[in-house]
């Protein structure tokens, strides 16, 4: 089950195993110089696979793959000169020192890119001037390592062929040889990775990609995990590279040519982008139309249709060969799926009998107080957050009302540290947390639902709940038995399965308030909660808040009155980012100041 | 200075059809080559230099058209097809001026003859290329501002649903706006003719300093690009000269890593002044 739910499949390695024999199967009935092009498409195929994971599953462009390949290449292969004469086999040396390379190099970009928290236009140019700043570099860079001769535009040369033997005389392999053992490193690599993006590292990159703010208010590291993920990807380049160089013998900075670095994007969108298989289909059909076409590996005159393929590629297969088969698969899928749409939602969300689960749920959490002390925020010459001190404890819920514009969003934002407030201090019990990044706040207790609601739209509902849940928990099973308790407490048992994509607009809202509450959060911020619900649900979250507030600390900001007075609130009236008013509904509603800022009325208040 | 004011003309094109469609156009070396050639064509009909200059400028706007109507047009919001749809059409049109001309053409050079200022030395073809650059940024501040075209662009990039709510053909705009922006790349190749001669791979060695400029100058264009212009290409024209090209375009390089690094979306990222 835990593996269905995560489409995770158990099978995975089944069809490339297969495909991977009858490759090798037919090699041996090929020429000798087909097997030679075609191994340099396998290696290709490597090297698209690693954009087609940083592309496909976590949303960047990389034109830096190249550079990682390139890099990769070039120590493979110093590794190889100088110590393969130790050994016999080359492929030890090259391959670790090729995958290291990648990794270290993507691993330094990644952390400027992540780290800078940069925007994706400009992480792909960064990504591209690397590869340029490279390609200058490289070209007039001549020095000695070892035995090994770097001679800028010349290349370095007198690289040794791959040998498997471990004896001192021991033969180059065979062409197909060569083949084979490419074929098979590819294999390995593929299924290393298949395994990777659905382990749940893989499922939360994907949560990165669908929506990184809310993946950060789940309390993961954001910038840590993609940089992990980058650096998994330059590897994966930098091994394609030391492949590339044993079966070359060769290298020059050609590999780090803007040409090599918008081809790979080019194998990736022929393949499909987001399918690992897609990066092998895409380089083999590149390949192969350059070969038919009689450019061969060297190029040739086939730019013309390498470049009208895609232009026609980018305007009418948008998910290349790989997708163009999925096509009709997914056609039924929808079918099946329409028939879940309709199914009710009967019961409400959190009746008296989902409570007994959150109290299991919440048993050992104890509560914090949340404080903060002449908090401002300013943007601009704005100033929506103005020197705000108030503590928040558990007991009753506390609800931030005030006219738009009041500063509440802000205050919320500041909370959570997606705002970095400009002075004043933010306390979570006894932790000065002003300056902590979002994801270390909430995995110290805070949990956050914005205004607008935020699921991941791609995954399923149980799958939305799990990943929040193995935030706090770590362990996958015991995520799922809570994301399955949250389920049931949501009422949304059969919709389990539907993407959250497709939910209605109500129903987003309390999935993202279930995601929030399988955080097993001590302090709850909610904005706007009761946006799009009947007042039938209105009335289950309010009762919902007030339970969950004898032992958490809840803010909610709210427009809706009746809401706001049925939470039974203690209710802090913002007016241009200060604290205005304080007191319950009945107080407020009696206080003629409120009653003018709301409507407008200049009668006690001047300054509106 | 004269390196800077060259790298502004270059980048003009392209900062235009960024900054009001949100479309990075890969293929804007190859409009500033074609328009090079288009320069010579029409000398080579015996045009003056001025002329084949405005010919190039009208026949690659309405290739502009063109390309848009064809293909830019099916991409919209799509950044990164986009890069890559017009990345193809940059290795169709370059294939296409080797087909035509040649691959390994030296570069038909234009003699300083057909300049109308052919008499002065080459330092007042430079000093010219700066009030050239001057001119241009002027005219198309003006344009932007001063024109119904140029409000109505400013308004679709940043709201295009409200612009269409008021009426505004986004559709038509855009097709405007990329043909303003190929006419200003056909000018910048045509313009620099006597200084750059035409080879199909010239707009290669713009676009990628082009590029980086547009990037770098955030979202803001017109204002972003000078100073991102002004400070990149001042500094790598002060390390070309006192050392090497080569190390030129590295320091360049570095220079835009570390400006993305302080500027993650460019320098213009919070200014005020929206031009």
């Amino acid at each position: 089950m835990a593996n269905k739910t995560l489409s995770r499949q158990q099978n995975f390695w089944l069809a490339p195993v297969a495909v991977t024999l009858v490759v090798a199967l037919l090699s041996f009935f090929i020429e000798e110089y087909f097997a030679y092009v075609a191994t340099s498409w396998l290696i290709f195929g490597l090297l698209g696979l690693s954009l087609s994971l940083m592309w496909g599953r976590a949303g960047l462009l990389s034109l830096g793959q190249t550079a990682f390949y390139g890099l990769g290449g070039y120590a493979g292969s110093i590794a190889a000169i100088n110590f393969s004469h130790l050994t016999g086999n080359t492929l030890i040396w090259a391959l670790p020192a090729g995958a290291a390379a990648g990794f270290v190099s993507a691993a330094l970009i990644g952390g400027i890119i992540f780290y800078g928290r940069m925007g994706p236009l400009q992480a792909t140019i960064l990504t591209y001037v690397f590869t340029l700043l490279l390609w200058s570099v490289a070209v007039s860079f001549t020095t000695e390592i070892g035995t090994a001769v770097i001679g800028g535009d010349n290349g370095l040369a007198n690289i040794p062929s791959l040998k498997l033997a471990f004896s001192k005389d021991a033969a180059d392999l065979q062409v197909k040889e060569i083949f084979l053992v490419v074929l098979f490193i590819s294999l390995a690599v593929y299924l290393a990775l298949r395994y990777f993006v659905s382990s749940p590292f893989g499922i939360i990159i994907d949560c990165i990609r669908l929506d990184s703010v809310k993946t950060e208010f789940l309390g993961y590291d954001v910038r840590f995990r993609l940089l992990a993920f980058f650096s998994v990807s330059g590897s994966v380049a930098g091994i394609a590279g030391a492949l590339f160089s044993l079966w070359a013998n060769y290298l020059n900075p050609s590999v780090f040519s803007v040409q090599e670095a918008l081809l790979v994007p080019v194998y990736v969108l022929v393949g499909g982008l987001g399918s690992l298989t897609g990066a092998f289909l895409g380089s083999f059909a590149v390949g192969g139309l350059s070969f038919w076409l009689g450019g061969g590996v060297a190029g040739g005159q086939t730019t013309l249709i390498i470049g009208i393929c895609l232009i026609v590629t980018v305007l009418f297969f948008k998910k290349g060969l790989h997708g163009g088969a999925g096509v009709l698969l997914s056609y039924f899928k929808k079918k099946k799926e329409s028939i879940n749409r309709t199914a009710k939602v009967t019961d409400l969300a959190f009746g008296e009998k989902s409570l007994d689960f959150l109290t299991g749920h919440f048993l050992d959490v104890s509560p914090l107080t949340l404080a903060t002390s002449a908090v401002t925020k300013t943007f601009g010459g704005v100033r929506p957050v103005n020197r705000v001190s108030e503590s928040f404890l558990p007991g009753k819920v506390r609800c931030l009302i005030g006219p738009n514009g009041a500063g509440k969003s802000t205050f919320l934002r500041c909370l959570v540290g997606s705002h970095k407030i400009d002075s004043g201090k933010i306390t979570l019990g006894e932790k000065n947390i002003s300056r902590m990044e979002s994801y270390a706040r909430v995995q110290s207790g805070v949990g956050i639902k914005m205004q607008v609601s935020q699921v991941f739209s791609e995954k399923t509902v149980l799958e939305n709940l799990w990943v929040a849940a193995y935030s706090k928990t770590g362990n996958m099973k015991a995520a799922l038995s809570t994301a399955k308790g949250m389920l049931a407490a949501l009422k949304m048992e059969q919709r389990r399965h539907v993407l959250a994509g497709n939910l209605s607009h109500g129903e987003k809202q309390w999935l993202d308030i279930g995601m929030v509450l399988c955080l097993r959060p001590a302090v709850i911020l909610l904005d706007e909660p009761a946006a799009g619900m009947t007042d039938e649900e209105a009335k289950s979250l309010s009762s919902l808040m007030r339970f969950l507030a004898k032992q958490l600390t809840v803010i909610i900001v709210d427009h809706n009155m009746d809401f706001v007075r049925s939470l039974d609130a203690d209710v802090i009236v913002l007016h241009q980012g200060e604290i205005f008013a304080r007191g319950d509904m009945q107080q407020l509603a009696k206080n003629e100041k409120v009653l003018d800022i709301y409507l407008g009325r200049r009668k006690n208040v001047r300054n509106i | 200075m004269s390196s800077v004011a060259i790298l502004l003309i270059a980048t003009l094109g392209l900062a235009v059809i960024f900054g009001l469609m949100g479309v990075i156009n890969l293929a804007h070396g190859e409009f500033i080559t074609f328009g090079a050639y288009a320069a010579l064509l029409a000398s080579g009909w015996g045009l003056p230099f001025p002329l084949a200059v405005g010919f190039a400028t009208v026949s690659m706007a309405l290739y502009g058209v063109l390309v848009e109507r064809l293909i830019i047009r099916h991409l919209y919001n799509r950044i990164f097809d986009t890069l890559l749809a017009t990345w193809g059409l940059s290795l169709v049109m370059y294939q296409a001026v080797v087909l035509t001309f040649g691959s390994v053409t030296p570069g038909i050079g234009m003699s300083p003859a057909n300049l109308s200022v052919g008499d002065y030395s080459v330092s007042w073809y430079i000093l010219f290329l700066i009030l050239v650059a001057v001119f241009l940024i002027l005219l198309t501040g003006l344009i932007l501002t001063r024109t119904n075209y140029g409000m109505m662009a400013r308004a679709a990039i940043q709201d295009s649903t409200m612009a269409s709510a008021v009426g505004i053909e986004s559709g038509r705009i855009n097709t405007m706006t990329f043909a303003l922006g190929s006419g200003l790349a056909g000018f910048a190749g045509a313009i620099l003719l006597p200084a750059f001669p035409a080879t199909p791979s010239m707009g290669f060695a713009f676009s990628i300093k082009a590029f980086l400029l547009v990037v770098v100058g955030g979202p803001v264009t017109l204002t972003g690009i000078v100073s991102s212009g002004g400070a990149l290409g001042t500094i790598a024209s002060v390390v070309a000269n006192t050392w090497t090209t080569v190390l030129g375009d590295i320091v360049f390089l570095m220079a835009t890593m570390l400006l993305l690094r302080i500027f993650p979306k460019g320098i213009s990222e919070n200014w005020r002044i929206k031009l």
